[in-house]
């Protein structure tokens, strides 16, 4: 997760694309359950969207280093 | 809803504030971790977008990350190749700030704080690197960077520790205006000659557009606020009623006293819905009494304009009919409004009922726009900009750039308020006053410390009283100011460099800019608030005449732009003499009460093969030939056979069988007789009863 990308001549890290991408993924999924009511349940709404992001984050980036390591 | 820790106030303040602090340290420790070039971006980025409710904080982060992104490509777009023509350079830029001011000031959501910086970042990287265009990329990135790290950091701190939810907050505004207007309505309606004033139209107008403006940061909450679109457009639209009805009705009122008519059932109704609003005001939940009383007021109203029916017909009996209707169609929006508040407040947002059918009608809001200011701000900023530019390249001012960075960013920060020249006196003091604490820091406290953990000690205590003061409304904008100042002045850098010379220069350029903005602001947007109380009332005369010209897409939303044009007028006039004669013909209720009117006489549907239809419409036609002419400036002048038209209107309307149809349209028909015709005595022939 160090590397960096080459995004048309600007080096950008690796991460950032994976970070773009589990925040809109974290966006919907927390749509996803809003609508379901799942809300209710949370006693820390902002708590629980922060760890749900780093969550899918993770995951993401767990997931790009076992295909390209 | 999840139970969140309950706060008293003072500890809800402390909170803020430390979570703030905590932000900036953590902002200051990233940046100066990962070598960043300017920390102290990051530092005041924090305060920037410090605010009380977490969601407005996320929703300036989002605003404010989105703009520094356009601004910053903007100067690499700009710089590169004009590098050369300083001129030509000083120009473009001036002229793209003055164009994002003109958009901002447009929009009037919390949006146009993205406009804004697009404005002025393209200022702060364009003008800084032309010594050296070669580092524009890199300036750009780490601006966008510094900031971008602020921002988070930012936001995450006030979502995670101790959030305060918008919907609290927008609650609490809902409540107090519901709570208020049955107030109000209770009071006029016991005593009938109180005229509906300037200060309750401008509250009530001003109250509804922030509460608008506040329920749109709910789309940064976190994910357990309601989202309630639907409620809160109704809300508005029927509070948006109200004042016009009350209005109306004082005028029927005033005509029947004209002709000292002694009405039959108006008295005793009318004594009815005062005592059911006081209790309406009283009471947060409407009790099964209240709703009883209601339904009962309702019955009231449909007996008394059945009776009316039945009467002998004359201008006295069409007044107290248009008067009873309008009663009870306040009651109606009143106990909506109660209805709705209510549903917010519990959290369940199926709307009731009875309006879930005006829901569908409904169309997506949007705030009244002026382009006039737009465009009179846009070309201060610019002219400001340019100002300060000619004194940097013209007086060869090494630092004067910083005062071309800060004539954008002044002209563009106070170009949205309603005074904007008020602002730029306490923004200096406030450099003035955090200039000698920045100076202690930078020349008496950093030379002795060494590493992170010591300057986060020192720089604790005056972080926590900035960010305290934020938390106080009154002293909300000096505390953004001095943090700013502060954190500018000091310029934390990754290794210290105490340089006297370039600190009181740079200190001095800031307040050049910030006096040259203030000086292109006073001279070219200072207006008369009569003229500006015109011009605005003149937009909605313009959007009258097109309202009888053609039925829009939705009402409600040329009702909801027209209350939101009340507020801006009502606000310009309270400050003017009241008997002004200037001001007289001036009347945003009377304009929203013929909308009403027009509106009202649209929703009979009369087939167009009937002759009522001709009538109709050479009605329509009068009252858009009326706007036309005082548009032109003579509002006097009445179109010549309007009241030949409307008395036949009302004529063939009192022919009609007796249905509620048909009492609205007489209704209808009258209150717009009475605006339009003021004082004329109708010559009506008198109906035998049908």
């Amino acid at each position: 997760m160090i590397g960096e990308l080459d995004f048309f001549g600007v080096f950008v890290p690796s991460v950032l694309p994976l970070a773009i991408l589990a925040l809109v993924i974290s966006l919907s999924l927390r749509v996803v359950l809003r609508r379901v009511g799942f809300y209710r349940l949370i006693w820390h709404a902002g708590l629980f969207d922060t760890a749900l992001y780093l969550v899918t984050l993770l995951a993401f980036v767990l997931a790009t280093r076992s295909v390209a390591p | 809803m999840p139970p969140r820790t309950p706060l008293t106030v003072t500890a809800k303040k402390l909170a803020f504030s430390c979570a703030n602090t905590a932000a900036v340290l953590v902002a200051l420790y990233i940046a100066f971790a990962s070598n960043l070039e300017r920390p102290y971006w990051a530092m005041f980025s924090v305060f920037v977008i410090a605010k009380p409710i977490s969601g407005a904080v996320r929703s300036k982060a989002m605003y404010r990350l989105a703009g520094t992104l356009v601004g910053a490509g903007m100067a690499l777009f700009l710089v590169p190749p004009l590098v050369q023509a300083p001129v030509l350079l000083c120009i473009a830029t001036s002229v793209w700030v003055g164009l994002c001011v003109y958009g901002s000031v447009l929009d009037r959501t919390p949006r146009s704080y993205a406009l804004i910086l697009a404005g002025y970042t393209a200022t702060i990287v364009g003008f800084s690197v032309v010594n050296r265009p070669e580092s524009i990329f890199d300036t750009a990135v780490a601006r966008v960077e510094e900031i971008g790290l602020g921002i988070i950091c930012g936001a995450v701190a006030h979502s995670l520790i101790f959030p305060q939810s918008v919907t609290d907050e927008l609650k609490r505004r809902v409540e107090a205006i519901v709570t208020a207007s049955a107030q109000w309505i209770s009071e006029w309606s016991s005593d009938a000659g109180r005229p509906v004033d300037l200060l309750a139209q401008q509250r009530l107008a001003t109250a509804v557009t922030e509460s608008h403006l506040l329920y749109s940061h709910v789309r940064y909450e976190t994910s357990d606020a309601p989202r309630a679109h639907l409620l809160m457009r109704i809300l508005e639209e029927r509070v948006a009623v109200l004042l016009p009805r009350i209005s109306g009705l004082q005028q029927m009122l005033a005509a029947l006293s004209a002709v000292e008519a002694r009405p039959v059932a108006l008295p005793t109704l009318m004594a009815t819905v005062s005592r059911w609003s006081q209790a309406l005001a009283r009471q947060r939940k409407l009790s099964a009494a209240t709703m009883a009383d209601e339904s009962g007021l309702q019955q009231e109203s449909t007996a008394a304009l059945a009776l009316l029916d039945r009467s002998a017909g004359g201008w006295l009996v069409l007044l107290e009919q248009a008067a009873i209707v309008e009663l009870s169609e306040l009651a109606r929006a009143l106990g909506d409004c109660r209805r709705l508040a209510e549903a917010l407040e519990e959290g369940k947002l199926r709307l009731p009922a009875s309006l879930e059918n005006r829901a569908r009608l409904s169309g997506s809001r949007a705030l009244s726009a002026d382009h006039g200011l737009a465009l009179l701000s846009g070309i201060a900023a610019t002219c400001a900009t340019l100002l300060a530019c000619v004194l940097w390249i013209g007086g060869s001012w090494p630092e004067g750039l910083v005062a071309a960075q800060f004539a954008a960013i002044g002209a563009s920060l106070f170009a949205t308020l309603d005074n904007p020249a008020e602002p730029i006196l306490p923004a200096v003091t406030g450099i003035l006053v955090a200039l000698p604490f920045a100076a202690f820091y930078e020349f008496a406290l950093f030379p002795r410390i060494d590493g992170f953990a010591s300057l986060a000690l020192v720089l604790s205590p005056m972080l926590l009283l900035l960010s305290f003061m934020q938390t106080f409304e009154r002293l909300e904008g000096v505390a953004l100011v001095l943090a700013i100042a502060f954190s500018g002045s000091l310029a934390l850098a990754p290794s210290y460099q105490a340089d006297f010379a370039a600190f009181a220069n740079t200190n001095a350029a800031e307040i050049v800019g910030l006096l040259v903005a203030g000086v292109a602001i006073l001279l070219l947007r200072t207006v008369d608030p009569l003229w500006n109380a015109r011009r605005l009332s003149r937009a909605g005369w313009r959007s009258l005449c097109q309202l009888a010209h053609k039925a829009p897409r939705s009402f409600q939303w040329w009702l909801i732009q027209m209350f939101d044009r009340l507020g801006l007028i009502a606000t310009r006039l309270v400050h003017t003499r009241p008997t002004s004669p200037a001001s007289a013909d001036l009347d945003p209720l009377r304009d929203l009460r013929v909308g009403l009117g027009i509106d009202a006489l649209r929703k009979l549907e009369i087939p167009p093969d009937r002759p009522e239809a001709r009538t109709l419409g050479a009605i329509l036609e009068d009252i858009a030939t009326m706007y036309e002419e005082k548009l032109r400036g003579h509002p006097g002048r009445a179109a010549a056979d309007f009241a030949e038209h409307i008395d036949a209107g009302i004529t063939a309307a009192w022919a009609q069988v007796p249905s509620a149809h048909r009492q609205a349209a007489l209704a209808a028909l009258t209150s717009l007789r009475l605006d339009l015709l003021p004082g004329e005595a109708p010559h009506l022939a008198l109906w035998s009863p049908t």
